[in-house]
């Protein structure tokens, strides 16, 4: 199942392997990230299996029923996984595009723009739109600044971020909830703020 | 003939209310500024106004997405010629020789290149969208749950096994995107499936969800992560003209471009990226200045693709609209705004909304003749976007992000599941996943379910009634040829050069 052997490879001293004309390794994308996505593909799979138990196999007159094709997405992938997760361990994943970007990833950056999400869901409904994306907004472009190797920035800073923050969702707010009449929460009843 | 006129004149009627106008130019604006910016596309930006159909009619919510993928299209070209990054990837190729011409001080006849010849491509295409969406509606009555289920079947193939360099990586994204189409009610018995106990599933996971999660949050996260040290150089603009001679270098590789890109965005295979490499690979081979190529920069090699680009953009119209299957990302989030109205795209929708359809294919006439003048003498204006710094359009594109997601159902746990999907789409775009299966898993998989189930009741539970009639019978050679010839070849060169 898991595909012939490939035609020409050399060993190497570690005893992994490389193809001679394929993309090599990089840190870009390492052996450990490979395997783990190919682990999660199969987990995903495994998990749809689990849940595919539970739904009925009342078929009618299709000889089908509602849990045939969950019962084929979750075998896909457990298989499409378990092939990621040995090609990742004989020489890394085929046709392999290097991406683009920095070897390592700035995860002190990215912890900032996650926390300005994370902070954006669980406000919103008591802070209302607007003082909650701006604070997202705050939060996310420190940690963006920081990804480009400047300072986040002091209290003042921080304040400017905040008011920019404002400037773009205010209007935003008010162009959907006024003009569109689309549901956001707001903090007071006036439905301006 | 005459009845095709008199649509088509409905169609214009509709199209130019004062109303739709705006809808069509706001369109235009809104698509070309996310064009020019990196990190927002139309699929994204489409998604993210999902929540509007809620509120806006149908006619004009569809000319104003429309107006989005359109101008898109011409703002993301710009881009191209003048960061080197393309905004889109059917701009990709463009701008191979135009940030090369812009380069060498040519940037204003790039840009006048690929405009005037995204206005030919656009509108050839859509006359000819004009001439065969009604002849191939009419055909398409005719077609049953098998040859539909067959044909999405065929999409699938397109999207995940043939384009991409690894068929391995596009099946596990389609099917990644098929389980998320599973997450709710099924359609034919109602069954709940994959809900969890969260109540939030039950209606399924929301388009736009997926949609800005992946691309719009993924994108910046990854930046965050990855590319904050990339630094970009901006090539200076110049003034935006054609010499003589640069038109009749330009006008034959536009049509030519329209000619290749078209067809291909009638069939499903993923869009505008074969036919821009193709039209490429053909003006490098018929150009009288071959070694402007790769060099100084070659005006075909912008005229051409960007032709191409907008022709394949445009017919992609001709199967969502006849068929009700997308070939590409955007066309899939189309069909999701026409689902939220609850109009079934299909050969129906020209009997049964006949004044939509009519109504949008005229409004892409006008739209052209917009983004012409918004992209040809308003240039120096989109330039300047250019210049918002990254940390401040990045955590922007957040916002939008939280308006179209939260907007679309009011739910704060919407934007935990959108984060993790970014958290996804970063891991997607590092380990080479493309990301467009997802999306089309997601939307096509329930459809092509229920066509699969309800063609096998057709045949009592036969599986036979998929090679029975002629016609899926048919489809299903072309699917074996379109899965094996690739392969074939690949063997082939591979052995010839032994």
């Amino acid at each position: 199942m898991l595909g012939g052997s490939p035609a020409k490879h050399i060993a190497r001293g570690s005893g992994t392997f490389h193809y001679a004309n394929e993309a090599t390794m990089t840190e870009k994308s390492s052996v450990a990230g490979q395997t783990l996505v190919g682990v999660g593909a199969l987990l995903v799979g495994a998990v749809m299996a689990y849940g595919a138990t539970f739904i009925s196999s009342e078929a009618g007159y299709a000889g089908v029923g509602p849990n045939a094709l969950p019962w084929l997405v979750s075998v896909v992938l457990m298989v499409c996984g378990a092939w990621l997760v040995w090609e990742a361990r004989t020489g890394g994943y085929r046709e392999l595009e290097t991406p683009s970007g920095a070897e390592r990833g700035d995860w002190h950056a990215v912890a900032w723009v996650i926390g300005g999400v994370v902070a954006n869901a669980s406000l919103i409904t008591t802070l209302g739109f607007i003082l909650s994306c701006a604070l997202c907004f705050a939060l996310a472009v420190r940690g963006l600044r920081m990804a480009e190797g400047k300072a986040g920035g002091g209290a003042r800073r921080s304040l400017t971020d905040f008011v920019t923050g404002v400037a773009i969702s205010a209007p935003v707010f008010w162009l959907f909830t006024k003009l569109l009449a689309i549901n956001l929460p707001g903090l007071t009843a006036s439905g301006w703020l | 003939m005459m009845d095709l006129w008199n649509q088509l004149m409905g169609g214009f009627a509709t199209a130019a209310t004062p109303i739709n106008l705006l809808w069509a130019f706001l369109g235009c604006v809104i698509g070309t500024a996310i064009g020019v910016l990196p990190g927002l596309g139309p699929a994204v930006t489409v998604a993210m106004l999902l929540p509007i159909t809620s509120q806006v009619e149908p006619t004009a919510s569809m000319i104003f997405f429309a107006g989005i993928y359109y101008g898109a299209m011409y703002g993301g070209s710009t881009t191209s010629i003048l960061l080197n990054t393309p905004g889109e990837t059917g701009t990709m190729v463009t701008a191979l020789e135009g940030f090369k011409m812009a380069k060498n001080g040519r940037a204003g006849a790039a840009l006048a290149t690929a405009a005037i010849g995204s206005f030919v491509a656009g509108t050839i295409a859509t006359v000819l969208v004009t001439l065969f969406a009604p002849i191939v509606a009419d055909f398409a009555v005719t077609l049953g749950p098998p040859e539909y289920f067959l044909l999405m079947l065929l999409a699938f193939t397109t999207v995940s096994a043939v384009l991409g360099k690894s068929t391995l990586r596009g099946m596990t994204s389609l099917f990644i995107g098929l389980a998320l189409g599973l997450i709710g009610l099924d359609q034919i018995t109602g069954q709940v499936r994959y809900t969890m106990g969260v109540p939030e599933f039950m209606d399924g996971i929301e388009t736009v969800l997926v949609a800005v999660g992946l691309f719009a949050v993924g994108e910046t996260l990854y930046t965050a992560l990855y590319e904050g040290r990339s630094t970009q150089e901006v090539n200076k603009l110049s003034s935006v003209h054609m010499t003589r001679k640069e038109w009749k270098r330009s006008i034959p590789a536009w049509l030519r471009g329209t000619f290749i890109g078209f067809p291909f965005g009638t069939i499903p295979a993923g869009g505008s990226e074969i036919p821009t490499f193709l039209s490429y690979a053909t003006e490098r081979k018929l150009s009288d200045h071959k070694d402007e190529f790769g060099t100084t920069g070659a005006i075909e090699g912008v005229a051409g693709p960007e032709a191409a680009n907008n022709a394949a953009v445009t017919a992609t119209l001709v199967p969502l609209l006849t068929l009700g299957i997308p070939t590409s990302v955007t066309a899939a989030i189309l069909l999701s705004a026409l689902q939220n109205y609850g109009i079934q795209a299909g050969p129906q929708l020209f009997t049964t909304s006949s004044t939509l359809v009519w109504a949008l294919i005229a409004s892409l006439y006008i739209g052209n003749v917009m983004l012409l003048v918004l992209n040809l003498p308003l240039v120096g204006l989109w330039v300047k976007l250019l210049k918002i710094p990254k940390p401040q359009l990045y955590a922007g594109i957040l916002i939008f992000a939280t308006v179209g997601v939260y907007g679309m159902r009011q739910s704060a746990f919407d934007l935990y599941v959108m984060l993790a999907l970014g958290l996804m789409g970063v891991a997607m775009r590092r380990f080479d996943f493309p990301t467009a299966p997802v999306v089309v898993g997601m939307i096509l998989g329930p459809l092509a379910e229920a066509q699969m189930r309800n063609a096998l009741s057709i045949g009592s539970g036969n599986w036979g009634v998929f090679v029975e009639r002629p016609l899926s019978l048919g489809l299903l050679v072309v699917l074996a040829a379109v899965l094996a010839l690739p392969r074939l070849w690949r063997w082939r060169t591979a052995a010839s050069r032994k």
